[in-house]
């Protein structure tokens, strides 16, 4: 296993297992991650996996950066496996209309089609999770086909809302709260992407999908009327049933 | 139970942080000055990590609605008990009806740090008691303390029975020029020898832009970089010297973000992130080189002296 291990100072490694962001090297990341979840090392506090590396916080009274780097490489040379088809897919409704989708026809004209092209651009794909980060349970997520032809907006704005699901090229990002963003809102999402007041808080986790569902503007208030009663249950199921 | 009367500029709610959601987006929050939060506990006798307040720049007024033995530690903001000068860095029997004020920084450190015995009790959100304010997490609905707010305490005591062995030498801050130690890394082969050579030679000015996040610096020379200074993001620690495009770094402090892009020259020891969490826009830092085995050496002698204090004082050797 090729990896490396930089220093983030006396209590805090990052172990790098690669030079891209490719689903290959974060499966890698998650899997050290998993490796050192399911086998734990005495002294080891936090973990923050990113698009290819692993932050790994620790206290150096119990662990020495030597022994922690013995532990690593030992976690590497047997690493469990993260089947793919097992990993999860989660459906995000989102409503593409009006003012729920402020950006939709600005995409379309930067992409030079239709905007019912983007929409089945955007939706007609499952968005991998690298990783969440910038705000809680904020996914970092990707497609591996047809990437849009734009970036950013010239100028971001200083707040938009939360719920908007914001594209460039070929990520789409569920925004938790009101944030500034420099994106294209494509659509909202009527689903609470951090809940607080949920069990498990976060929408999605690293190393899950997420697949977007359309829904038109009447769906979107039944489901939004549902989210705030507390009783819409997010659906998921695993890869390979997505697939069959 | 205290009685906020003035909340001051920005007093929050704080424990030694929340570990373990970095993964998902939240900071750890805590204290920034975490040896002089930690020395507070010590003195009153708490050792499960319980929550103070960290008061920043001019502290608050609290009124005590019942007993409790309290230590102020930190930055100097001239506590006052019923306006008589109060002691810092000794446990204290305050009575109910007694008024604890701050007349403001006097140029030595900035955060000052209250311990209650048994703790305050808010809720637990996230397996701790802290404040992120950008999220709106923990300590007393997410914010800063304001006028009118009541905390209650969870198990306070009137009085120790070695009240006057609770007591410590002073730390004194408000050195105009503070030297950081720094462990290179992890991106450090992004910069230029002239960076490098730079970064440890001329000093570097706090600015203005200094909060809970992070301490934005200015230097002589800013540091062009091998490359455009963006990075595939990755973990970012708590000293973290990140430095963006501009090339003015970055000291990323409590409230940081747990994930970045921008390429990190190094990371400022533990040990030495009190000295800055006391330092104003202003002051200088001058850093200097370390390796990670003395760095570790210097962290395990720092907190060994704490848990010693704990043992001394509370009988319990633990690291709180």
């Amino acid at each position: 296993m090729d990896f490396k291990i930089l220093l983030c100072g006396d209590s805090a490694v990052s172990v790098v297992m690669g030079d891209s962001i490719s689903l290959d090297v974060n499966r890698l990341v998650l899997r050290l991650q998993k490796s050192l979840e399911e086998r734990p090392v005495k002294g080891v506090i936090e973990m923050i996996p990113s698009y290819a590396s692993l932050m790994i916080q620790y206290d150096p009274m119990e662990l020495s950066y030597e022994k922690l780097c013995e532990e690593i490489q030992a976690h590497t040379e047997d690493m469990p496996e993260i089947e793919e088809q097992d990993a999860l897919v989660k459906e995000v409704p989102i409503c593409y209309e009006g003012e729920l989708g402020p950006d939709l026809e600005e995409c379309a004209r930067l992409q030079g089609c239709s905007t019912e092209e983007v929409i089945r651009m955007h939706a007609s794909h499952l968005y991998y999770v690298y990783m969440l980060g910038f705000a809680p349970g904020h996914p970092y997520s990707a497609r591996f086909e047809e990437p849009f032809k734009f970036k950013r907006r010239p100028e971001p704005r200083l707040k938009i809302p939360g719920r908007s699901v914001v594209v460039q090229q070929n990520l789409s990002d569920l925004i938790p709260f009101d944030q500034p963003c420099g994106w294209n809102i494509i659509g909202t999402t009527p689903l609470n992407i951090t809940d607080f007041s949920r069990e498990n808080s976060f929408l999605v986790s690293a190393g899950e999908w997420v697949k977007y569902i359309p829904v038109s503007r009447a769906e979107y208030d039944t489901i939004r009327s549902d989210v705030e009663a507390g009783t819409y249950q997010v659906k998921s199921y695993r890869k390979e049933d997505a697939e069959s | 139970m205290i009685t906020v009367k003035n909340p001051g500029m920005q007093t929050t709610v704080q424990d030694r942080g929340r570990i373990g959601y970095q993964k998902y987006g939240i900071s750890p929050a805590g204290p920034m000055d975490a040896r002089s939060f930690t020395l507070a506990n010590i003195l009153v006798g708490n050792t499960h990590n319980e929550a103070g307040l960290e008061a920043a720049f001019t502290g608050p007024t609290l009124l005590f609605e019942e007993d409790n033995v309290i230590a102020v530690t930190g930055g100097d903001l001239q506590p006052k008990l019923n306006g008589q000068n109060f002691p810092m860095y000794r446990a204290v029997s305050v009575k109910k009806g007694d008024r604890l004020s701050f007349k403001g920084m006097n140029g030595h450190g900035c955060r000052a740090y209250i311990a209650f015995a048994g703790g305050l009790d808010v809720p637990v959100v996230m397996g701790s008691r802290s404040t992120l304010i950008k999220n709106q997490i923990g300590g007393l609905e997410g914010r800063s303390l304001k006028t009118g707010d009541r905390i209650g305490f969870l198990k306070p005591v009137s009085s120790y029975p070695d009240m006057d062995q609770r007591v410590i030498w002073p730390e004194r801050f408000g050195a105009k020029t503070i030297t950081l130690r720094v462990l290179p890394g992890p991106q450090d082969f992004e910069f230029t020898r002239d960076d490098q050579l730079e970064f440890y030679w001329f000093d570097a000015e706090i600015t203005n832009d200094f909060d809970r996040m992070g301490a934005r610096l200015n230097i002589r020379h800013p540091l062009k970089g091998l490359h455009d200074g963006n990075i595939i993001s990755d973990g970012i620690a708590f000293g973290s010297i990140q430095v963006p495009t501009n090339g003015q770094p970055i000291i990323m402090m409590a409230d940081r973000q747990g994930i970045g892009g921008y390429a990190k020259i190094g990371t400022v020891i533990t040990p030495d992130l009190p000295l800055l969490a006391q330092a104003m826009p202003g002051d200088r830092i001058h850093f200097i080189k370390m390796d990670i085995r003395t760095s570790q050496n210097v962290y395990r002698r720092a907190v060994s002296e704490l848990m010693d204090l704990n043992q001394e004082l509370n009988g319990v050797r633990e690291y709180i």
